[in-house]
């Protein structure tokens, strides 16, 4: 393939991922944990205050890493904000991991790289959580460029390579805890793929070779990193140590794991075959799987081109078996925790396709084989096209884990309606009863509101017959309609399956919004 | 004056003033400081089905005339949405209540009815309904209306109505939304004479279908 076919043929990806990233991303109602986000970064945007949370939020990067294209937006504060702002960061990151791929020509050949590319670009579960307002595309970004920056150090070691491990080593651990799996996978396959590979000739055809030095150019790259984004660039110092001490919330979690505790398989059984129900539609990601494990086989046959050094396909193969192995045992999950092994699996699912295609000498056999794939990529394109367009929201849904329904819209929808009508307008009282699990996102929702109260428990709520409007968990309910008394309109609304509000609206407040609805 | 009690006169202050605050010029706005919400890890993902009332107590006694007794089973069934997206229009008469899946008819989205025709009339006791009870959600803008004419254009009774903002074009209603639960929703029809019985719905909390599992028509023949 001839450099200016590649590159038309790189662009058009690319394009197409930033597409599936970019569209529509104030479809999906804000999910709880990304609402927990989006609130924490209000702090940042509108108060220069970052202070980071060991126990309910991952590092810090997501939120400094949205200032910037937040205030390029001309948002300086948590109301003036929206979803497609926010989600913009990971989206932008999604699409950006592609370019990464680029540093993995030498190694795993244009071919590969192309597959990889059209994988990762069209991939239902990379395209959906590029699309949400969490670390873990984020992390997908660093982890890439620090296994591509790994890659390239061990080809043809330099002072440049082996910064960029640091730099992106430090992001990696200043996005998310997790990243520490990564780093002990990566480690595990240079291991192997260094001690297995070709011997003779030079290494990767560089003449640069390994210095002490260089180890610590990475090492205080790292920790440079790490410490001006945990110490909120040296205003809150502790901020460093609670990222060390956070392990022992994380290790806790991930072993006691609740409510997500899954069987060993569940990534795996998730990215082969999912179908909730005998009426609901069928998702797979199995061609994904199908050439992942033909890469895998051909890592230990015989290189692209017999090269000296290290054996690329034998790294990646490494790096995703241990990670997938890793994320695999720890009970806790939830589906994003697969992008960082699932990423592995896509640059495996590249070699295997470029293998395919060699093994095949006719160019008819070749032609045919390439339209049994695109067949597949464009089943992988409509399940995405399903997954973010359109079943964004229904439980049925693999990729969707807790989320905020569409029913819940309408309450805002209700709340923002009421609060026209409202004297006050958005200065009216709205008080929320309902414990942190019901409670989120509507401090998202809410945020233009100027009074808003929160209280987990009814009793403890400051009179809330004076409110115009009050939100509240259906376990509240009972000591809250004797709190209430007769003054209030009822409806319910659904927040997840299963997880019902209650929307109390003062009579007053109810026979205004009515009586102005019918005049219109 | 302890915190609470002067919390709860600030905000006593600032609802009391806020009819008050453009009449009198001079008043300033009191800051409320109202609490924070807590932040929190993921919640649960629930996909399974779920048996558990969320607010449940089970329904008292419920008294009618004697010889009032079943007249919807297996009666024939009308629908808005005449291809169901899963099930039969049928299962909303045919006896089986279960929760599961296989039992229930799914239409539609938005507003959609669905109609009984007892074949004769009868004064009407009662009217139980299961729309789908293996999931807490709540349906919307439920309306059951009886009548004599198969077109509902005359002599029209309404027993029920949820939809508190007329969103269903059938009058503004007052009775209560309700959580969906394996006992169903019982309405009283009061003894009213009809022939025909059609139940409207919205969408509900969970989705914008509309489901039935079975509904139920209590009746004395009408001499």
């Amino acid at each position: 393939m001839n450099k200016a076919a590649f590159r038309g043929l790189f662009l058009v990806i690319l394009g197409g991922a930033l597409v599936f990233r970019t569209a529509g991303l104030g479809l999906r109602p804000m999910h709880h944990d990304e609402a927990n986000q989006a609130v924490k970064f209000g702090a940042l945007l509108e108060k220069g205050e970052y202070r980071y949370d060991r126990e309910d939020h991952h590092g810090p990067s997501l939120y400094y890493l949205t200032l910037p294209l937040a205030k390029a937006a001309g948002r300086h504060t948590l109301a003036s904000l929206d979803e497609t702002v926010l989600r913009l960061v990971p989206a932008i990151f999604g699409a950006a991991t592609l370019l990464i791929l680029l540093l993995f020509l030498k190694g795993a050949g244009a071919g590969a790289v192309l597959a990889s590319g059209i994988f990762l670009a069209v991939s239902p579960a990379a395209v959906y959580y590029s699309r949400f307002y969490i670390q873990e595309t984020i992390l997908l970004f660093f982890i890439a460029a620090f296994l591509a920056s790994v890659w390239r150090y061990a080809l043809n070691p330099s002072w440049g390579w082996a910064a960029a491990v640091g730099l992106c080593a430090g992001m990696m651990y200043a996005t998310k805890e997790t990243s520490v799996i990564a780093f002990g996978a990566a480690a595990g396959g240079l291991i192997i793929a260094l001690m297995s590979g070709r011997k003779g000739g030079e290494v990767g055809g560089g003449h640069g070779r390994f210095r002490v030095w260089h180890f610590l150019l990475a090492l205080a790259s790292a920790l440079a990193v790490t410490g001006l984004l945990f110490s909120s660039f040296f205003s809150h110092p502790n901020g460093v140590l609670d990222s060390i001490l956070s392990f022992r919330v994380y290790i806790a979690r991930g072993s006691e794991a609740g409510w997500h505790r899954y069987p060993w398989y569940h990534y795996l059984s998730l990215l082969a075959f999912s179908r909730f129900g005998a009426s609901a539609p069928w998702w797979s990601e199995g061609v994904i799987l199908f050439f992942a494990l033909i890469g895998g086989i051909a890592a230990f046959g015989r290189g692209r081109h017999d090269e000296p050094g290290p054996s690329f396909p034998r790294f990646v193969l490494f790096y995703t078996i241990f990670s997938t192995a890793v994320y695999s045992l720890i009970p806790y999950k939830t589906p994003w925790n697969l992008v960082p092994f699932h990423f592995g699996i896509i640059l495996l699912a590249g070699t295997g396709t470029a293998r395919v295609l060699r093994a095949f000498r006719s160019n008819a056999f070749k032609a045919a084989v390439l339209m049994v794939i695109a067949a597949f990529v464009i089943h992988l394109g409509v399940q995405t096209y399903r997954a973010n367009f359109k079943d964004f929201a229904d439980p049925r849904n693999p990729y969707v884990y807790a989320q905020t329904g569409v029913d819940f819209m309408r309450l805002i929808k209700r709340v923002d309606d009421l609060a026209a009508v409202h004297p006050d307008h958005k200065e009216m009282l709205i008080e929320v009863v309902a414990g942190s699990y019901e409670t989120w996102p509507l401090p998202w929702y809410l945020r233009g509101f100027a009074k808003v109260g929160y209280w987990q428990d009814a009793d403890r709520a400051e009179t809330p017959s004076a409110a115009a409007v009050v939100i509240s968990s259906m376990d509240q309910e009972e000591k809250l309609q004797g709190r209430l008394g007769e003054g209030f309109h009822s409806e319910y609304y659904g927040l997840r399956p299963e997880v019902v509000l209650a929307l109390h609206v003062r009579n007053d407040l109810w026979e205004r919004y009515i009586t102005e609805k019918a005049g219109k | 004056m302890d915190k609470k009690t002067a919390v709860c006169l600030a905000l006593a202050l600032i609802v009391a003033g806020v009819p008050a605050r453009s009449q009198d010029q001079s008043k300033v706005e009191l800051k409320l400081q109202l609490p924070k919400p807590m932040f929190i890890g993921t919640p649960r993902n629930i996909r399974t089905p779920n048996l558990e009332a969320v607010t449940g107590k089970a329904r008292g006694p419920f008294y009618v005339p004697a010889g009032t007794k079943l007249v919807s089973l297996n009666k024939p069934v009308t629908a808005s949405d005449t291809a169901p997206v899963i099930g039969e229009t049928s299962f909303v008469t045919d006896g089986e209540k279960s929760g599961e899946d296989g039992y229930f008819v799914e239409f539609g989205p938005g507003k959609q009815w669905v109609q009984i025709d007892l074949k004769e009339p009868y004064a009407l006791w009662a009217i139980l309904i299961w729309h789908y009870h293996s999931q807490a959600r709540v349906y919307r803008d439920v309306v059951v209306q009886v009548s004599d004419d198969k077109d509902f254009v005359g002599g029209v009774t309404t027993v029920y109505n949820s939809d508190h903002d007329n969103t269903s074009g059938l009058g503004i209603g007052r009775d209560k939304e309700y959580i969906e639960t394996n006992e169903g929703r019982l309405i009283d029809p009061k003894g009213v004479r009809a022939r025909y019985v059609r139940l409207t719905s919205g969408g509900n909390t969970s989705n914008d279908m509309n489901h039935y599992v079975e509904v139920e028509v209590y009746g004395v023949p009408v001499k």
